[in-house]
């Protein structure tokens, strides 16, 4: 704790602060003099969170552009928390959290007038809507037997100070506009790929927040991507897509164009090889998941399962609310989640922050250690034998806070080199007489390939499968689901690869969509189920394509 | 005419019409859709099923819209889209895929986005695979609807489609200047003058400026390309008055050119305008329930227009559905009432797409061929106080088939919506605005009532927010109020016998209808403009989104011999606990 306040004192002193930070500061206690004494119910918090935005996008498809934009914006967050700490106007009922925030837009500048206004007025409408709920919760609690658990509404956190800005986004939309049409163009030699595209995307990020238990705190991100998607359809109607993703905080530290353009090609020439790709026959059996593959697998079946806020909540499954202090997974592994880590395996992490969305200080949270389910991922939200946030609260501007995952961090002390984990699957393979097993290479889910909007959550989808022959030959296949329960396909895990592997993208859930990352070497499992995916009933396009030249040849 | 995300409206008279355009001037966009369209007839399922009709459309925006508070601007964006619309129809003209529940279900082509380049290949490839869906969705849809048919008995026994003369309409693309810069700090400059006004505690200022090329091709040969642009500013305010009622107003200004938007001084003065009005409200004392003369006036007039004729002029028609699931379906207050009276026998409406200005007025509704590529003519709706027209698009309604060309924005169950465009109000016998009030005042005396009301502004389009619109809704049903939803009105003045006028707020119309125009005893021998924007409801929200139209009402100011309000009676939420941050900049 020593060394935490000298850390404040250092930072607090040695940074400028934001104009913006000065004037939700004053509006800020302007208003919670006035709602802390004369208002009935009182607030007890008050909290202004700013998010500041500036992104730039490219997109192309065959050689031409299909947008081109810039946004910039700032959003307005207010939680206002009327009642006490230990039952406020956030009580869960039935499931219910309650939403308060409408993330407005505020002005671009730091205008002191238009930006009073709007804090004014939005605290005033979320104490009204705080007010009303805290009195419907009461009245609930009165007649309803109390709930089994007995945590509270709001834990006590450390105030923070801090105050840095994120570089100037630097990006060039001309030259990278001449990249997407010329890394674009290639999908054109494939006639079978009925929808195509690159697209990049470049943004800084300021999040700005102060309470009124005295964290004033400033930070920011860059943060930039590059997607190529594809998709096509086999002759029995089946959807096929395969897709790529580089990311980066820079946009100067994307990939070079060669690096981009063998990625594309390898887009394109795995969905064309799909087309063919004999279906999957449902199967239980051994099978590697690749390191992305596995990462996705723990954040989505995992990871979703130890944020805190879901053992307050009786709706829920709540698999691990009696797992503390038991084995959840096999020894040899543990599971991590570090928001202050930048980088992994070489790669920019799309889960880094240096404070989460209440103010509260990131850290790095051993979730489980050898195995053994050691705590949850916290925000602010207490829950039984859990007081205090662990810095991962989190939300997209506009939704309430709940916890949410940052940089998943699988490590594993039963490591061994590729081509032994392969050999390991062929004699799993042979072990129990299967004919094949299986190899994931890539999977998509919670992630999602197309940037911040759009995204389908919760839904693990092989894209690129391959079936193990017990003499090591590989083959494509297409239609590949995987079913069960995923969580019994853990303590299956075998053992590991060396090689770390790093899955960025976004994740869906109560609080909106958040970036996160997945690290994960590759694991074998020895059985796993997977059955034949749905699949539509449209048949491939009537006429030929139009043949003629596109963008492609320009 | 119709817009896109931002706003848009009617062509204008600048490019000069080239119908003799070569294909090679006509660009790659409209060669790219015409080629593929022409393929796209061989389109063939099952060996039986083949379209009879296609038809193409591509809107190309350059957009951009900013908004601005107190000096400050909250929002930016410039927009860029192309969108594509693709319709299929299978069966003939009279059976088809469309009037059928599910209709637009099948094969729906939404949030398909096109490339920003004209490239030949490109847009060709994309048109292909989405008339491949659109197809698919038609033969899928009529075969459902086919057997939908075998459970229900149809009423009307009326075709499917209208044919329409092919049309080629290839007007020159004109230059596009966003001027980016200008409109923002036209916002930001016109906003800051609420700093003046400290009562009124949310206010904001939004400029959009749209130019649009629309093309459209059908395979019965049409080829139309013409610009389609809108520029607004549009001025918002609110605040609480002292008991707590919520009180605010808005302006939308609109032209077809840039150049027709007023200038800056003129701008200026209507923020003042509607900010000193808004001001006088909040300290206005809440009106009394109220029947009586009413005189309408000034915006109020044509605002009146356009909700009970403007709306009610399209017929709407019953899709064949799944048994028990007849879908809801908003139909006119004057379905089946052709050549019935409405209006006293000296006045006209009529309706005319055609005209570009009125008396030195640009007017909004103006466009040169509608959605459905059929070239509109000016069109009298109301002949002596009886209706005499509707506004018709192709799809045949029970009594009607044949296109008027007033298919202004996209429809249900496939087809497109009638909509109005300038509606010209005209009386026959007038009086001086002065003799109209003295009218009035006669009544009122004669009547021994202690005052009477003038009207001159609706809240039109609205900017309740949905909440309210419901509650306004169940207040007018339970009141035995008319069951369509009517605009509020804004400013509602008490005129006491010796002239005296009193501003009153919180009042809102009783029973308001078709029927109550009847009502009418007198109009003005001056004309009152208003221009909006639409999206084919009766109460438009203000600075609606998506696909709209441009509306030009030109109206008298009307005395009614009666007309019902209401005090609005709610429990209003109270003043905020915390007063009002003192603003520290006026310049």
């Amino acid at each position: 704790m020593k060394l935490f306040s000298l850390f404040l004192l250092v930072t607090g002193g040695s940074f400028a602060q934001s104009p913006l930070l000065g004037l939700l500061s004053e509006e800020l206690h302007r208003n919670f003099q006035v709602l802390s004494r004369k208002a009935d119910p009182p607030a007890y918090y008050i909290a202004y969170a700013v998010t500041d935005q500036e992104t730039a996008n490219v997109s192309a498809t065959l050689g031409v552009i299909t947008g081109n934009d810039r946004r910039k914006m700032r959003v307005l967050d207010v939680t206002v928390r009327v009642g006490t700490p230990a039952l406020d106007n956030y009580h869960t009922i039935r499931g219910e959290m309650g939403h308060f925030t409408a993330g407005i837009p505020i002005a671009l500048d730091d205008s002191p007038d238009a930006i009073k206004l709007k804090l004014w007025s939005e605290t005033d409408r979320c104490y009204r809507l705080a007010a009303q709920r805290l009195i419907n919760i009461r009245t609930n609690k009165e007649v309803r037997v109390a709930d089994k658990e007995d945590s509270h509404d709001f834990s006590r956190e450390q105030p923070e100070k801090f105050a840095a800005e994120a570089p100037r986004l630097l990006f060039d939309d001309a030259a990278w506009a001449a990249r997407m049409r010329k890394l674009s163009a290639p999908f054109a030699k494939y006639p079978s790929i009925l929808n195509s595209g690159l697209a990049v995307t470049a943004q800084r990020e300021v999040k700005y927040l102060v309470n009124t238990e005295g964290t004033r705190v400033s930070h920011g991100q860059p943060f930039s991507r590059v997607t190529i998607q594809a998709q096509a359809k086999a002759s029995d109607g089946m959807d096929l897509a395969t897709f790529d993703a580089f990311t980066a905080a820079d946009p100067a530290n994307l990939p070079k164009d060669a690096e981009i353009a063998a990625a594309v090609d390898k887009v394109a020439s795995d969905l064309n090889q799909l087309l063919d790709a004999p279906l999957v026959d449902p199967f239980v059996g051994p099978a590697i998941l690749s390191g992305r593959a596995a990462g996705v697998f723990f954040h989505e079946i995992f990871g979703h399962r130890v944020e805190g806020h879901r053992l307050k909540d009786e709706s829920d499954g709540q698999t691990f609310a009696k797992s503390v202090g038991s084995p959840v997974l096999p020894e040899f592994i543990s599971v991590t989640f570090d928001p202050t880590l930048r980088q992994a395996a070489g790669e920019d992490l799309n889960g880094f922050y240096a404070f989460d969305d209440e103010g509260v200080k990131a850290r790095r949270v051993t979730l489980v250690d050898g195995g053994i389910l050691k705590t949850f991922l916290m925000s602010r939200t207490p829950v039984p034998g859990f007081e205090s946030s662990n810095g991962h609260g989190r939300r997209q501007p506009g939704a309430e806070v709940v916890a949410r995952q940052s940089n998943l961090l699988v490590e594993s002390t039963k490591q061994v080199p590729e081509a032994r984990l392969k050999e390991m699957l062929l004699e799993e393979i042979k072990r129990q007489n299967k004919p094949y097993g299986f190899y994931f290479q890539e999977i998509t889910g919670g992630f999602t390939n197309t940037g911040r909007r759009g995204i389908q959550a919760f839904k693990v989808i092989p894209l690129v499968v391959y079936r193990v022959y017990a003499d090591g030959k590989q083959e494509l296949v297409r239609g590949a689901d995987i079913v069960g329960t995923p969580l019994a396909s853990f303590n299956k895990i075998i053992a590991t690869g060396q090689k770390l592997e790093v899955f960025n993208g976004y994740c869906g859930a109560e609080s909106g969509n958040v970036p996160v990352s997945a690290v994960s070497p590759s694991i074998l499992v020895s059985e796993l189920e997977v059955q034949k995916k749905e699949s539509s009933r449209d048949r491939p396009p009537l006429l030929s394509p139009p043949v003629i030249s596109t963008g492609a040849s320009k | 005419m119709r817009g896109l995300v931002l706003l848009i409206a009617g062509a204008l008279a600048l490019g000069a019409q080239n119908n003799a355009a070569t294909e090679k001037e006509q660009g790659p966009i409209l060669r790219a859709l015409a080629e593929e369209l022409d393929r796209s007839r061989t389109l063939q399922l099952a060996g039986v099923e083949t379209p009879y009709f296609i038809e193409y459309s591509l809107d190309d925006l350059h957009g951009f819209a900013a908004v601005a508070s107190h000096g400050a601007i909250i929002s930016s964006n410039a927009t860029r889209l192309r969108l594509p619309r693709v319709q299929v129809r299978v069966g003939d003209y009279g059976f088809d895929n469309t009037n059928y529940i599910f209709s637009d279900f099948f094969g729906r082509i939404g949030g398909a986005r096109l490339p920003l380049e004209d490239d030949y290949g490109v847009l060709r490839h994309h048109y292909w695979l989405l008339t491949d869906r659109a197809f698919k969705g038609a033969v899928e849809a009529i075969a459902r609807k086919r057997s939908a048919l075998r459970n229900v008995t149809v009423t009307e026994e009326v075709n499917d489609y209208a044919k329409a003369k092919p049309e080629a309409l290839v007007q020159d693309l004109r230059p596009i200047s966003m001027r980016e810069g200008t409109w923002t700090s036209l916002a930001r400059e016109l906003s800051a003058l609420f700093c003046h006004y400290p009562a009124l505690t949310g206010s904001q200022v939004e400029v959009e400026s749209s130019f649009s090329n629309t093309y459209y091709l059908n395979t019965e040969g049409t080829r139309v390309r013409y610009p389609d642009d809108l520029f607004t500013v549009r001025i918002r305010a609110g605040a609480q008055a002292p008991d707590g009622m919520p009180v605010r107003d808005s302006m939308g200004v609109h032209a077809r050119t840039p150049g027709a938007i007023p200038p800056q001084p003129a701008l200026e003065r209507l923020v003042r305008e509607l900010a000193s009005n808004l001001t006088s409200l909040l300290t206005a004392p809440a009106g009394e329930d109220y029947s009586g003369p009413v005189l309408v006036e000034e915006a109020a007039s044509p605002q009146l227009f356009a909700q009970l004729i403007g709306a009610n002029l399209g017929l709407t028609r019953k899709p064949v559905a799944e048994p028990g699931r007849t879908p809801p379906v908003p139909s006119s207050e004057l379905e089946g009432r052709m050549g019935a009276r409405i209006l006293p026998d000296w006045m006209d409406i009529v309706d005319d797409p055609t005209q570009g200005e009125y008396r030195g007025h640009q007017l909004l509704g103006y466009f040169p061929i509608d959605l459905e590529g059929v070239v509109p003519r000016p069109l009298t709706v109301i002949e002596k106080g009886s209706v005499k027209n509707f506004l018709l698009t192709r799809q045949p309604v029970r009594g009607f088939e044949g296109s008027n060309g007033r298919a202004r924005l996209p429809g249900a169950f496939g087809a497109k919506a009638p909509v109005f465009s300038n509606l010209f109000v005209k009386a026959r016998e007038t009086k001086s605005a002065q003799e109209l009030k003295k009218n009035l005042l006669d009544m009122v005396t004669q009547r021994g009532k202690p005052y009477g009301l003038i009207i001159r502004k609706l809240d039109f389009p609205t900017m309740a927010t949905p909440d309210e619109l419901r509650r306004l809704s169940a207040a007018s049903g339970q009141r035995g109020g008319a069951t369509r939803l009517t605009a509020t009105p804004m400013l509602v003045f008490r005129v006491y016998p010796d002239g005296k006028e009193e501003l009153v707020r919180g009042m809102r119309f009783r029973g308001l209808n078709v029927r109550s125009l009847r009502d009418i005893i007198a109009a003005s021998d001056t004309d009152n403009i208003f221009d909006f924007i639409g999206n084919g409801s009766p109460l438009p929200p203000a600075g609606v989104a998506g696909y709209v139209s441009g509306h030009t009402v030109v109206a008298p100011s009307v005395l009614f011999e009666d007309l019902e309000l209401d005090r609005i009676e709610e429990d209003w939420p109270k003043l905020p606990v915390v007063p009002a941050p003192a603003l520290a900049s006026c310049k």
